[in-house]
């Protein structure tokens, strides 16, 4: 069953391989997945310590509920000290990774250390291998799973590898399975890097007993009932993510140079329907595919039209993408939006993060802080499509000086190029904001500035915020499974009752990510989709633990100050614009100019700003400098972290 | 004379690849997950983003039934599908040998050949899979849906011709 | 409190406003319902003046495919002078 998947520490210094059960006093604790690893993490790490170092702790796991008949349970959880911000660093992906590991004994790896010469483990049905990677290593992303697949003869085979930008040790490389499904964020790829580890392969056909099949079939069926008659998922299965971007950008919430704007015009070639259209094209009407297990298929697969990569296939664009190639750096060609997320899904680079740095370093160059000194000559301006794929490889590759530092992450390049270049960076904690732009969204601002492993919008975005549900709807989503009678406000302008909100979905994000299932499976883009109320059923019916909607969600609240910990130990401070939950000055100074009229002339107000943060941060037990109070450790199990319980 | 028997059809274009379908088979007849014991596999070509379902076609002169040297599989009219008899099969895996779809599995775990029973005629698969990649379907249906599939492209293609012709007069 | 729908989930609540036909306007504080002319290439919302183009994903179901940028782009310009003139009287929003 389930509960009978074990953890391994392996040592790669030494060779050591150690594997343990979970006791399930930890599962009723931690659940699995993101909470767990966030436990080991706080527990096997020490302050301070070198995120690119051998005593870094690369943690890579399944949920819970992977690979049982849980909905869409196909997320890969990955976590370590961040090279990117030096605060948690945690990605997550789709794909066949995490049930092909829990097929295999696992839920959890713990890889210590740091190998002496490139290695990959392979994990079959409880065993697992230190193999020599030395033939594989230079590979791109696919080349490594199919050459791994080769070396063991089984096709089988699911890997999660790093690409040359995680050799290189690029502070924002991704860890990736399959052909694009990527741990995107925070630089669990240069982590795999500095160990010397390439690629983590596995196969499994071990039983996972299921406590109550015919409950657990039936239950699965009302559940993708549930999730494919929401709207948004229908949408999403038939344009992919491209569908937000397009919207968002509609009403004029996406970052456009840089920051200076909220909306890319006439950008019609790179419209989701645009997108379709070339998909459709390349690849025939029938072109979404899905991670395991998922109904919502949202992944497009396509052949590059055009140019000197025409006929190359490779999956997506997600809307990251849009952001990283169109919005951002202001370019409209479609062939540039492909080509470009084929680089990053061949190289195991961040999109989000790599299109924000070069738009970054636009908006420099353009205000002559970068001169062609420093681009080597590269005019690196917006809309120059060359530019911004030649910089994609530069950064991967660290060639010439500002790859070499655009690889560094935001926070060093700043400090390298030095002059207020600093003050036109759009992080939160040493990471990039996504290619949204919440001048007009208070809620999603504060969501952005409290996430835990710097900017982010998967951690507590509360995305239904933009449509305008009425109150009733709200009460009945946010008032479950605690009861909640602060005000809540249909209006995205408004800065009222956002701070639980956000609260709420910080909970329910770290629910699912303990759980193991896609968030499109909760409620992220859907206010009717599954929840709190719904998770203990599908957990007794597959692994025959009981738990009330309570219960899970103390569970997320102890996870989460769990991750607070391990940021608090490693400098965080509320207003530090640098490590702390604090939004770029922009936030505040430059109004939006673009977009719908209400959109128009928006800036945070930093006092409401400064009010809806004290508030989150009481919901957390938190006092006003975000430090967690003694009595909510001691209501949370925590007084007495670092257990090392595990 | 009755027509007798549903069969299962595969459209691998529209397969999304997430495998769902191996779970519910594995959980439905042995009550685990694991795909390996599924009675239906999906294939893939990853690197074209080609994604094939593989069951049993319930062969009417099955290989399977010919080549079992102790007569341990026979066929089902009423459902119209090949079935083993485990109180009779030796174990010796010819069936598995010969099949030439590779649809009869042997699991290791329990030393038994498996293959696709449809369910006792609600195929889990099929209730499960929400683009309709896999269908069951009367077997008279499964020609008529393709011949109008193809009637409508060679419509279209003449209706485009004839708009052609239109538009260079 | 706010629980007149008592008995009915998220799910059903929500289901019961679904409509069919019309596409949501994608100005985030107008939300209004546009229903397109059958086979028309773009919509107006008649609320707050929007345009936006529309796609058929097939007969009766419009999608908004981008907006019609010059109506869209004037209006944010003239949102975007009226809103500086107002604040330069009242300071900030």
């Amino acid at each position: 069953m389930a509960l009978n998947r074990k953890i391994a520490y392996i040592d790669l210094s030494t060779g050591k391989i150690e594997i343990k059960p979970i006791p399930i006093e930890i599962r009723r604790k931690f659940l699995g997945g993101r909470g767990l690893d966030a436990y080991l993490l706080y527990n096997h790490t020490k302050k301070g310590i070198d995120p690119l170092g051998p005593e870094n702790v690369l943690l890579v796991s399944g949920g819970l509920l992977t690979a049982t008949l849980a909905s869409a349970t196909a997320r890969t959880h990955v976590m370590a000290k961040s090279p990117l911000g030096g605060m948690i660093g945690s990605a997550n992906m789709g794909g066949f990774f995490a049930p092909e590991l829990a097929w295999a004994g696992f839920h959890h790896l713990v890889i210590k250390g740091k190998a002496e010469k490139p290695v990959y483990l392979w994990i079959h049905n409880g065993k697992i291998e230190i193999r020599d990677a030395r033939n594989i290593w230079g590979k791109t992303v696919t080349e490594t799973q199919w050459a791994i697949r080769e070396e063991l003869g089984d096709e089988e085979i699911k890997s999660m590898v790093i690409g040359p930008a995680g050799e290189n040790l690029v502070r924002f490389a991704n860890v990736m399975t399959g052909i694009k499904n990527s741990g995107g964020r925070t630089g669990m790829g240069a982590v795999m890097g500095s160990k010397n580890l390439k690629a983590i392969a596995v196969r499994g056909t071990m039983d996972i007993k299921i406590a109550h099949p015919k409950e657990a079939l039936e239950y699965n069926k009302r559940f993708i009932d549930q999730i494919t008659s929401a709207k948004v998922n229908q949408t999403q299965g038939t344009l992919g993510t491209p569908f937000i971007w397009g919207a968002t950008n509609s009403w004029g919430g996406i970052r456009c140079r840089n920051f200076q704007y909220n909306q890319q015009l006439y950008c019609d070639e790179i419209e989701p329907e645009a997108i379709d259209e070339v998909c459709t094209q390349t690849v025939g009407p029938y072109h979404m595919a899905s991670c395991f297990g998922c109904q919502v298929h949202c992944r497009a697969k396509y052949r590059i039209p055009s140019g000197p990569y025409k006929g190359v296939y490779d999956e997506g664009p997600e809307y990251t993408s849009q952001g990283a190639f169109c919005g951002e750096p202001d370019c409209r060609s479609i062939e540039t939006l492909l080509v470009g997320n084929h680089l990053v899904n061949q190289f195991g680079l961040d999109n989000l993060e790599t299109g924000s740095l070069i738009a970054w370093a636009m908006e420099l160059y353009e205000l002559g802080i970068l001169t062609d000194k420093e681009t080597e000559g590269l005019e690196l301006r917006f809309g120059n499509d060359e530019a911004l794929l030649e910089m994609v490889k530069r950064i991967a590759f660290r060639k010439g000086w500002l790859g070499d530092t655009l690889a560094e992450g935001g926070l060093i390049a700043s400090e390298r190029i030095g002059k207020n270049s600093f003050d036109y960076l759009i992080q939160v904690k040493g990471v990039s904001n996504l290619h949204s732009d919440e001048r007009a969204t208070p809620a999603l601002a504060l969501n952005v500035a409290t996430a835990s492993r710097g900017s982010d919008h998967l951690r507590s975005r509360p995305a239904i915020d933009l449509y305008h549900l009425p109150e009733p709807v709200l009460r009945k989503i946010y008032s479950t499974p605690v009861p909640y009678d602060g005000p809540l406000s249909s209006e995205h302008t408004e800065y009222v009752g956002k701070p639980w909100q956000v609260f709420w979905q910080e909970n329910c994000y770290m629910a699912v990510d303990c759980l193991g299932i896609c968030k499109y499976h909760t409620v992220f883009l859907g206010a009717t989709l599954p929840n709190f109320e719904d998770w203990p059923k599908v957990i007794y019916y597959n692994t025959g633990l009981e738990f009330t909607p309570r219960e899970l969600w103390d569970i997320a609240e102890r996870c989460n100050m769990i991750e607070r910990l391990f940021n608090l130990r490693e400098g965080l401070k509320r207003e530090d614009p640098y490590r702390g939950d604090m939004l770029n000055h922009r936030y505040f100074d430059e109004p939006t100019r673009r977009g719908a009229p209400d959109v128009v002339g928006r800036v945070i107000d930093r006092e409401k700003f400064r009010k809806m943060i004290d508030e989150f941060y009481s919901y957390k037990g938190l006092d006003e400098n975000g430090v967690p109070k003694p009595e909510t450790l001691k209501r949370l199990g925590l007084e007495n972290e670092p257990s090392h319980l595990l | 004379m009755e027509i007798r028997g549903k069969v299962l059809t595969v459209y691998p274009e529209k397969c999304t690849g997430c495998r769902l379908c191996e779970l519910v088979c594995s959980v439905y007849h042995d009550g685990v997950s694991n795909a390996m014991r599924s009675r239906i596999r999906i294939v893939k070509w990853e690197s074209e983003g080609v994604y094939v379902p593989m069951i049993c076609q319930q062969c009417q002169d099955a290989p399977c039934m010919i080549v079992c040297p102790v007569k341990a599989i026979s066929r089902d009219e009423e459902l119209n599908r090949v079935m083993v008899n485990h109180d009779i099969c030796i174990g010796c895996r010819s069936c598995v040998a010969i099949c030439p779809f590779g649809a009869m599995g042997f699991n290791v775990i329990d030393r038994k050949n498996f293959k696709c029973d449809l369910c006792d005629g609600d195929p889990q698969c099929v209730r499960f899979c929400e683009v309709k990649a896999v269908d069951y379907v009367d077997a008279e249906r499964i020609s008529l849906d393709k011949k109008r599939a193809a009637a409508g492209k060679i419509t279209a293609a003449q209706r485009q011709a004839i708009a052609l012709e239109l538009e260079s007069r | 409190m706010a629980e007149e729908k008592e008995g009915l989930t998220t799910a059903e609540v929500l289901r019961k406003t679904r409509t069919y036909g019309q596409v949501r306007c994608h100005n985030p504080s107008c939300l209004g319902r546009l229903q397109p002319e059958p086979g028309a290439d773009r919509v107006k919302c008649p609320v707050c003046g929007m345009e936006f183009r529309v796609t058929w994903i097939k007969s009766g179901f419009p999608r908004i495919r981008g907006p019609v940028w010059d109506v869209n782009v004037k209006i944010a310009e003239e949102a975007f002078q009226r809103k500086m003139k107002e604040e330069k009287k009242d300071g900030p929003q």
